[in-house]
C-alpha cells in the first residue's frame, strides 16, 4: 500500500533528481577515458613513464579548455604487464562506456584486450606495444608506434647503409618484442649488404651476459645489433665494452631512456638506436613535450614510452575534440583520419590502423641521447596493410 | 679458448648462485622451510648498499652496513613470520614466504621507484687479465667473495663450538637441547648467517650490473630453489657443487642451445634430468 507520505517522498525524490539533473550532470562533469599500464610488477618502470606521458597529454588538453568546455580525466588501471589481465581490464572499461581507451602497456595485455574492444565497438589505441596481431584484431584498434618488424628493417638500413657495416652479430631478447625486431632486421639485411654471422638469445630477466659476451668477442663482428630493454641493454653494453669489444652497438627503442645511460655509464657513449623521439627535434610539438614533461616531473627524463603514450593519448583526445563523445563509430573514423603533428612526429594511420611515420636515430653523446639521423623511407617502413 | 672463457663465466655466475643457495639450504636443513623471501632480503641488501654508497661515496661502507642489517632483517623475518607457524604443515610457511616476497618487491617499488638505482660512480669496472683470459674486476670479486665467505662458513661449522651446536641442532634438535644447546639461538644465528650471505651476493651483483631494481630477486627466488633440490635439500656441500655446475651448464647452454631454450629453461631441464636419475638430488642429505 502506498500511503500519502510514501508518495510524497517519491515525488520529492523525483523533483530533487530532476533538479540535480542526472543528464545535465553527465554533460558538465569530466569526460573519462580508459587507460591501462603495468604500474606494478616487472614492467613497472615503463608503466610509470606511460602514465606520466598520458597524464601530460590530458593536462595539456585541460589547460587548453578541455573538450567542449569539459575537463578530461584518465581512469587508470594497473594491468601488471600480464596477458591474463587484458580481458578483465577491457571488460571494466567497456562497462564504463568510455568513448575511447588507450593502452600504455606491453604486447601481452594489449593483444588480449584488443579483440574485446573491437568486439564492443570501443576505439582502442596502443601506444608502444609491438605485436602484429594487435591491429589485426579489427578496425577499432590503432597503434601509434612502429611494429617491431618495421623498426627492425630501419635497424638494418642504419647498420648497412648509414654506418656501412656488413658482418653483424645479432643479440635478441627472446620475447615477441625481440623476435619481431630480429625478423625485420633479417628480412631487410640482404638489401643493405648486411650478413648475420651469428644470432644470440637471452631472456628478459637476464642481466649477466658473460658467456654471450665471450662468444661475441670470438666472432669478431663489425657491428652488433642488440634488442632488449634498458634494464637488459645497460648491463649488456657495459659488459660488451668491458670485454674490450669496441665495434658499434646498435639498439632500438627498448634502450630509449636516461636510465640506460646511467646503468651503462661511459660504455653507453656512441651507442645508436632506432626510436620514435628525437630530443634535438626543432618541431614545436616535440620541443614543448620535452620541456613540459621535465617541468611536470622533476628528476624524470623523458623517454620513448612517455612520448609514445603522450602521442597515443593526444590522438584519442583530438578525435574526441572533432566529433564529441557520443558516437563511437564516428570517433573511430576520426582516429582513422588522424593527421597530427605530435611529439613523435607527424602521425597518420594506414588501412590496418598502423602508424605511418619516420624513424628517429639517436646516439649517446656526453651522457645524453642526441640526434644521429632520420630514416624517412616510406617503402622500407611501410607497415602491413592487412 | 672460448670454452675456457665460458667455463670461467659459468663459475662466476655459479658463485653468485652459491652465496644465495647456501643460505637457503641452511634454512631448509634446520626448519624444513622453503624460504622464498630470502630473495627479498637479497634485494634489500642491494638497496642498502647502493643508497649508502651513493650518499657517502664509499661502497665498502655500503656493504659493511648492508650485510649485518640484512642479517638482522632475516632474524626478524624468522621471529615474526616463521616462528608463529612452525607447527603448521610446511606449505603454510611456503605460502607465507611467497606472500612476504611479493610484499617486499612491491614495497621496494613504492619506496624507491620502479626505475631502479645505479651507482653514481661504477665500481670495479676495470678489466683484469691474465694472458688472453680476462674478466671484470667485479666478476673476480664475485668469485673471491664466494670463496672467502663460504670458507669462513665451513670453518665456523667444523672448527667452533657454535658450529658443533649448529650441526647438532640440524641432526637432532631434541637431543641437542638435552645436551644444553640453545636451539632457539641456533635458529636466529642460522637466519642471520643465511641472510648476510644473501646480502653479500646482492652487493656483488649490484656492482656487477650497476643496477638495483625492485624485481632483482625474482630470478634468484626460484633458481636457488632448483639448486637446493639439485644439491640434495639441506646439504651444504651438495648445494655448492650444484650451484657451480648450474652456472657452467647455463654458460654453455646459452651459447650452444640458446636459440632453442632460454637460460631458465636450460636450468630447469638440467634439474628435471638429474631428478629423473637421482630423485634425492645430486647429493642426498645425510
Amino acid at each position: 500500500m502506498i500511503n500519502r507520505r510514501t508518495s510524497l517522498q517519491i515525488a520529492l525524490a523525483g523533483v530533487s533528481l530532476a533538479a540535480l539533473g542526472v543528464p545535465a550532470l553527465a554533460q558538465t562533469g569530466p569526460i573519462k577515458i580508459g587507460f591501462h599500464a603495468p604500474l606494478t610488477g616487472f614492467a613497472a618502470a615503463d608503466g610509470k613513464s606511460a602514465q606520466l606521458g598520458a597524464e601530460l597529454a590530458v593536462a595539456q588538453a585541460n589547460a587548453a579548455g578541455g573538450i567542449g568546455g569539459r575537463k578530461i580525466e584518465l581512469d587508470i588501471i594497473d594491468d601488471q604487464g600480464k596477458p591474463e589481465q587484458g580481458v578483465p581490464v577491457a571488460n571494466r572499461f567497456i562497462s564504463e562506456k568510455y568513448p575511447v581507451v588507450v593502452s600504455g602497456s606491453y604486447s601481452g595485455p594489449t593483444r588480449a584486450a584488443a579483440p574485446v574492444f573491437h568486439g564492443a565497438g570501443v576505439p582502442y589505441i596502443s601506444s608502444y606495444a609491438i605485436h602484429p596481431d594487435i591491429t589485426r584484431s579489427g578496425n577499432y584498434v590503432f597503434r601509434t608506434s612502429f611494429m617491431g618488424e618495421v623498426q627492425g628493417r630501419a635497424g638494418a638500413k642504419l647498420v648497412g647503409e648509414l654506418l656501412g657495416k656488413k658482418n653483424v652479430a645479432v643479440i635478441t631478447v627472446n620475447n615477441d618484442f625481440g623476435q619481431a625486431l630480429a625478423s625485420g632486421f633479417k628480412e631487410a639485411a640482404p638489401k643493405f649488404g648486411v650478413s648475420i654471422i651469428k644470432e644470440y638469445f637471452f631472456g628478459m630477466p637476464d642481466r649477466q651476459f658473460g658467456p654471450l659476451v665471450a662468444s661475441v668477442k670470438a666472432d669478431n663482428p663489425e657491428a652488433i645489433y642488440a634488442s632488449g630493454y634498458f634494464f637488459n641493454a645497460g648491463p649488456l653494453v657495459a659488459q660488451l665494452r668491458g670485454a674490450g669489444i669496441t665495434v658499434p652497438i646498435i639498439g632500438q627503442e627498448g634502450y630509449d631512456g636516461q636510465k640506460f645511460i646511467e646503468i651503462a655509464g661511459k660504455a653507453a657513449e656512441g651507442v645508436i638506436i632506432t626510436t620514435s623521439l628525437d630530443r634535438d627535434s626543432k618541431a614545436p610539438e616535440a620541443v614543448a613535450f620535452i620541456s613540459e614533461f621535465e617541468k611536470a616531473n622533476p628528476g624524470v627524463k623523458v623517454d620513448m614510452v612517455a612520448a609514445s603514450t603522450h602521442t597515443a593519448t593526444r590522438v584519442a583526445l583530438e578525435a574526441l575534440k572533432k566529433v564529441g563523445i557520443a558516437d563511437r563509430a564516428k570517433i573511430r573514423e576520426a582516429i582513422a583520419a588522424t593527421n597530427l603533428e605530435a611529439s613523435t612526429g607527424r602521425i597518420s594511420f594506414n588501412k590496418l590502423g598502423e602508424v605511418k611515420k619516420s624513424v628517429q636515430n639517436q646516439i649517446v653523446k656526453d651522457g645524453r641521447w642526441r640526434h644521429h639521423s632520420v630514416i624517412d623511407d616510406p617503402v622500407l617502413l611501410a607497415p602491413p596493410e592487412s | 679458448m672460448l670454452h675456457v672463457e665460458l667455463t670461467i663465466q659459468g663459475l662466476i655466475n655459479g658463485s653468485m648462485y652459491a652465496l644465495m643457495a647456501v643460505g637457503l639450504t641452511l634454512v631448509y636443513g634446520l626448519l624444513r622451510i622453503l624460504h622464498v623471501a630470502h630473495a627479498g632480503l637479497y634485494t634489500l641488501g642491494a638497496y642498502i648498499a647502493v643508497l649508502i654508497a651513493n650518499a657517502t661515496g664509499s661502497l665498502a661502507l655500503g656493504a659493511a652496513v648492508a650485510i649485518p642489517v640484512v642479517g638482522l632483517a632475516g632474524m626478524i623475518v624468522y621471529r615474526l613470520l616463521y616462528e608463529p607457524i612452525l607447527h603448521r604443515p610446511p606449505y603454510v610457511a611456503l605460502i607465507a614466504s611467497i606472500g612476504l616476497f611479493i610484499v617486499m618487491e612491491e614495497s621496494y617499488r613504492l619506496i624507491f621507484g620502479p626505475y631502479g638505482e645505479t651507482f653514481n660512480a661504477p665500481y670495479l669496472a676495470e678489466r683484469v687479465s691474465v694472458g688472453p683470459i680476462g674478466a671484470k674486476a667485479a666478476e673476480v670479486a664475485m668469485v673471491a667473495g664466494a670463496i672467502v665467505l663460504l670458507g669462513v662458513l665451513a670453518f665456523l661449522s667444523k672448527r667452533t663450538r657454535f658450529g658443533i651446536a649448529w650441526r647438532a641442532t640440524v641432526t637432532d634438535p631434541a637431543m641437542a637441547r638435552a645436551f644444553g644447546v640453545d636451539t632457539i639461538a641456533v635458529r636466529y644465528a642460522n637466519f642471520f648467517i643465511a641472510s648476510a650471505l644473501a646480502a653479500s651476493a646482492a652487493v656483488l651483483v649490484a656492482v656487477l650490473n650497476n643496477l638495483v631494481e625492485p624485481t632483482m630477486g625474482s630470478v634468484p627466488s626460484y633458481k636457488t630453489l632448483a639448486i637446493i633440490v639439485l644439491g640434495g635439500l639441506g646439504n651444504v656441500a651438495g648445494t655448492l657443487v650444484a650451484a657451480l655446475a648450474l652456472g657452467v651448464i647455463e654458460a654453455f647452454g646459452t651459447i650452444y642451445i640458446g636459440h632453442l631454450l632460454d637460460r631458465d629453461a636450460i636450468a630447469f631441464l638440467f634439474l628435471v634430468l638429474v631428478l629423473m636419475i637421482r630423485p634425492q638430488g645430486l647429493f642426498a642429505a645425510r
